[in-house]
């Protein structure tokens, strides 16, 4: 689907897919540059086929927004399609900037996070200043009639009917995730809240824009079959002239500590197999780099696939669970999640289900993980690095994400090193401290129960 | 260096292998299995997909719906004397993707291996494909998890929809069946069932793709190695048919903001002459997304959808044009007035030469971009095969699609298009559909 919204479930990719091959290797060899505007560009060059990936990242994002416009970043990257103006970049009209990448045998899209919003085209390698020059144009040159403004919230509420309000697990999903943020921006759905979208205005969409759309709010990201000083050089004739813009610190508020534990339920008519879901509060790579290192790794070997710890024990050996699945978002500005999403294996297993999971939280509290399972897990994750450079946009999209959410090229490019330092006793620790059933954090973890309503259930 | 090339190419273009498009090797093996392969060593990794022609859930009885899925699930699951943790755990440790999955006409699999463990790979394929367990424990919790999964699609209506156009449209043609089974056909399916459907798997039915780091000599010894123990078993010819309940529209009710539109009309064969003047008349109709003139009336201008789509799907014994959309409950008829009134337009009137053009160099600059990893190349290597296609037809596509005129655009339209043969699915909430057939429960389900 055109302009979609990147969920947690995106990140299920990025968090142990980005690990380097040989210990010494750096995983992507990227280049990078900074242009006196103040936007970074970083290259990495892959001969493979004529084509490119260009990728503008911007770090703005839903939760930035101000309190009562939730949905205005979203918004405004579908706007950024319907026309622009510069005087020296060029003038497009409504749709044209599709419309053009198209007819040049190209592909273009763009995401909105909580913490970015990103624009991308893929495209013949002989096209790369002509898309840079459009990109640049409407970094402050959007220009839109008023009429597409109302026609696009229209478009926006039909992709919230059919994301969102169509399917009752992505209505638990936002009710969880307002839980999880008491205070905290990260509550607000992206795609905003129905009555808020609706009560957008052109002057408030605008005026956000104006504000976070500078190339020093930004990084430039190509990657394909194009050298560094290629880029580097036709970005300073692009990008290089689009004026600095003057970017607000980051003020976002703050969660206080919360002692009760939530749970959130929902019996939904639709509803014939119910599902659990629970989400953590954790730390994001930005936060605190050697323990998000730890949980990556505590994913893979507690939540990573048919032979890994909760599968084993809960659907092959207790057969209380028909799947079971754990994923660590750790590209996030602000905490990062640590998700578990289990189906249990009849409607009167949810308590065993719960009770299993939290066993074996405890046995790894208690024992820690073992040496072998450290070990393998590093290799495995040291493998992915290879895979990770099999791709034309996959390069493109972890070096963006991981940068605009406060990571270093250097935490990109030496994760395999990185990975390897880390210890038993760290993904110990990080157990005991962010997923203790009997000690919950600062913000204790919401549980969602996604429940047939009662009396359809046959007893 | 490159400049050296560059001049190579220009003196010497018919010899050169850098004019080619994509480098396609056929690789024979000594007992006569082949392979179409494309040779990179630039990074460490090979990617095999293969596919057995007619041994999809097409095959699986009424009774026992979803045994070629179920069979796809379990035989990775434990080969030889690896039982299911074991096969599992080697694969895991050594970072191989070895998988199964089936359509409906074909068997299929999938090897994606570092080249530092590829004797393991492929000598675990060998095992999966020669001597699969089909272990009681590993089979149950297979079908656990597809019951589980029909389950839980019960409140995805865009799956609903699906549910009910494939029975609708494929009326008395094992097409109409649920690939991924019943929650009662599940239990249906035994041990011996599945060593039963492992049978019908032959290497005569097989087309092979595989790209990366291996060499043709290497492959051709391979080829043998891993299927030249498989038996040789004859399939049943595939018959065309033309899609059934033309004209009907159907609607399943449920309790939801939208509606979920599917309409389904008669397509294009792959083999078709007028193939290539269809698949741009579509692209210009409905399937480039932004910039189609169904995106453009509907979206664009009146703000009615999220995304609206037409694309074809070729099958082995039919072929269809699919439209896919979803719109606000009130919005429904008028939505489907919009899409005849883009049906009728594109067969009244030629596309402008904008448009033609626009989609010819859509359709010829992007495939590029579908070459960008090794398991992409594999998989294209194996869709030419499947669909029967020359080896250089990637070269020879860039012609075709140019030569393409705006008559031979309209007269696709033309004979293709046929709006009083729509099909049309409506799953949610619409009015002014009274005289909709109503689905009262989805068929095959339990």
């Amino acid at each position: 689907m055109k302009n979609l919204i990147l969920t947690l479930a995106v990140f299920f990719f990025a968090t142990s897919s980005f690990a380097p091959s040989f210990a010494a290797d750096k995983v992507f060899n990227a280049k990078s540059y900074m242009l006196d505007n103040g936007l970074q560009v970083v290259v990495v060059e892959n001969h493979r086929a004529p084509v490119i990936t260009h990728m503008i990242w911007y770090r703005v994002g839903a939760a930035d927004e101000l309190r009562g416009q939730s949905g205005i970043a979203h918004f405004l990257e579908h706007l950024m399609f319907k026309g622009q103006k510069h005087e020296r970049l060029g003038d497009l009209k409504s749709g044209e900037f599709s419309k053009i990448i198209r007819s040049l045998g190209g592909n273009d899209n763009a995401f909105t996070s909580q913490d970015y919003t990103a624009y991308f085209q893929s495209i013949s390698s002989d096209e790369i200043e002509r898309v840079m020059t459009m990109e640049a144009g409407r970094m402050r040159g959007m220009f839109i009639p008023l009429n597409e403004f109302s026609s696009e919230k229209k478009v926006i509420m039909e992709e919230r009917r059919q994301r969102t309000d169509n399917d009752p697990r992505a209505q638990m999903s936002e009710q969880m995730r307002e839980a999880l943020f008491p205070n905290h921006p990260y509550a607000i759905p992206i795609i905003g809240w129905m009555h808020e979208i609706e009560g957008l205005a052109y002057k408030e969409v605008m005026s956000f824009y104006d504000k976070y759309y500078a190339p020093n709010n930004a990084i430039l990201v190509v990657s394909g079959n194009v050298t560094g000083e290629q880029i580097f050089e036709l970005a300073q004739r692009t990008y290089g002239i689009v004026k600095r813009g003057d970017i607000p610190n980051r003020a976002r508020t703050k969660s206080p500590p919360f002692i009760a534990k939530t749970s959130i339920i929902l019996e939904h008519s639709s509803i014939k197999e119910p599902i659990f879901r629970r989400t953590y509060r954790v730390p994001s790579a930005r936060q605190n780099k050697q323990e998000s290192l730890a949980l990556e790794v505590l994913e893979d070997i507690i939540g990573g696939g048919a032979t890994s710890r909760l599968y084993k024990s809960l659907v092959i050996e207790q057969k209380i669970a028909t799947g079971i699945s754990m994923s660590y978002n750790s590209a996030s500005w602000n905490d990062g999640t640590l998700s578990i999403a289990a189906t249990p294996s009849s409607y009167d297993k949810m308590g065993d289900l719960k009770s299993a999971i939290n066993a074996e939280l405890r046995k790894l509290i208690n024992n820690g993980v073992t040496d072998d399972e450290l070990l393998q897990s590093i290799t495995r994750m040291q493998s992915e690095a290879i895979y990770a450079r099999d791709s034309l946009s996959g390069p493109a999209m972890i070096i963006g994400y991981s940068l605009i959410t406060g990571s270093s090229l250097d935490d990109v490019e030496n994760w395999a090193q990185d990975i390897k330092s880390v210890t038993k006793q760290q993904i110990q620790d990080a157990a005991r401290k962010y997923l203790n059933p009997d000690a919950p954090y600062k913000n204790p973890p919401i549980d969602g129960l996604l429940l047939p309503k009662i009396d359809e259930v046959k007893k | 260096m490159r400049f050296i090339l560059t001049c190579l190419v220009l003196l010497y273009p018919s010899v050169s292998h850098a004019d080619k498009f994509l480098d396609i090797k056929e690789v024979t093996s000594k007992s006569g299995i082949k392979a179409w392969l494309v040779e990179d060593s630039s990074i460490p990794i090979i990617a095999m997909k293969f596919s057995f022609q007619g041994v999809g859930s097409k095959t699986d009885s009424l009774e026992k719906q979803g045994l070629a899925r179920l069979a796809s699930n379990t035989m990775d699951e434990g080969a030889g004397e690896l039982k299911s943790q074991e096969f599992q755990h080697i694969l895991r440790n050594q970072s191989i993707t070895l998988h199964f999955n089936i359509s409906r006409d074909n068997f299929s699999g999938n090897v994606k291996t570092l080249t530092r463990n590829k004797d393991k790979a492929f000598e675990l394929l060998k095992l999966a494909l020669t001597k699969p367990r089909f272990d009681e424990e590993p089979l149950s919790r297979m079908k656990d998890a597809n019951k589980s999964r029909i389950r839980s699609s019960l409140s995805n209506p865009k799956w609903m929809a699906a549910r009910i156009q494939n029975d609708v449209i494929f009326k008395d043609h094992p097409y109409a069946l649920n690939s991924g089974g019943t929650l009662s056909s599940i239990d249906n399916i035994s041990q011996d069932d599945l060593r039963e459907f492992h049978k019908r798997l032959g290497k005569n039915q097989l087309v092979i793709g595989v790209a990366g780091d291996i060499s043709a000599d290497e492959l051709s010894i391979l080829l043998d190695d891993i299927f030249g123990g498989m038996p040789i078993v004859e399939t049943a010819k595939s018959k065309k048919f033309d899609l059934k309940n033309s004209g009907k529209t159907y609607l399943y009710k449920q309790d939801i903001p939208q509606t979920i539109i599917e309409i389904s009309q008669k397509g294009v064969s792959r083999k078709d002459d007028d193939y290539h003047a269809a698949k741009l008349m579509n692209f210009i109709l409905g399937e480039s997304g932004f910039g189609s003139r169904l995106m453009e009336e509907i979206r664009e201008k009146r703000g009615l959808t999220y995304g609206i789509y037409s694309y074809f799907r070729e099958y082995d014994e039919t072929n269809a044009l699919h439209i896919s959309t979803s719109t606000v409950n009130e919005s429904a008829s008028e939505m489907l007035a919009l899409i005849n009134d883009e049906w009728e337009k594109m067969r009244a009137h030629k596309v402008s030469e904008k448009e033609l053009k626009d989609a010819k160099s859509y359709l010829i600059g992007s495939l590029p971009l579908s070459l960008t990893s090794t398991s992409s190349i594999a998989s294209i290597l194996r869709s030419l095969q499947l669909d029967e296609l020359p080896i250089d037809y990637l070269d020879a596509r860039k012609e075709k699609l140019n030569k393409v005129s705006l008559q031979e655009v309209q007269n696709a339209s033309k004979r293709i298009l046929d709006k009083e043969a729509f099909t049309t699915i409506l799953v949610g909430n619409p009015q002014g559909f009274e005289k909709a057939e109503i689905i009262t429960k989805l068929p095959n389900i339990e």
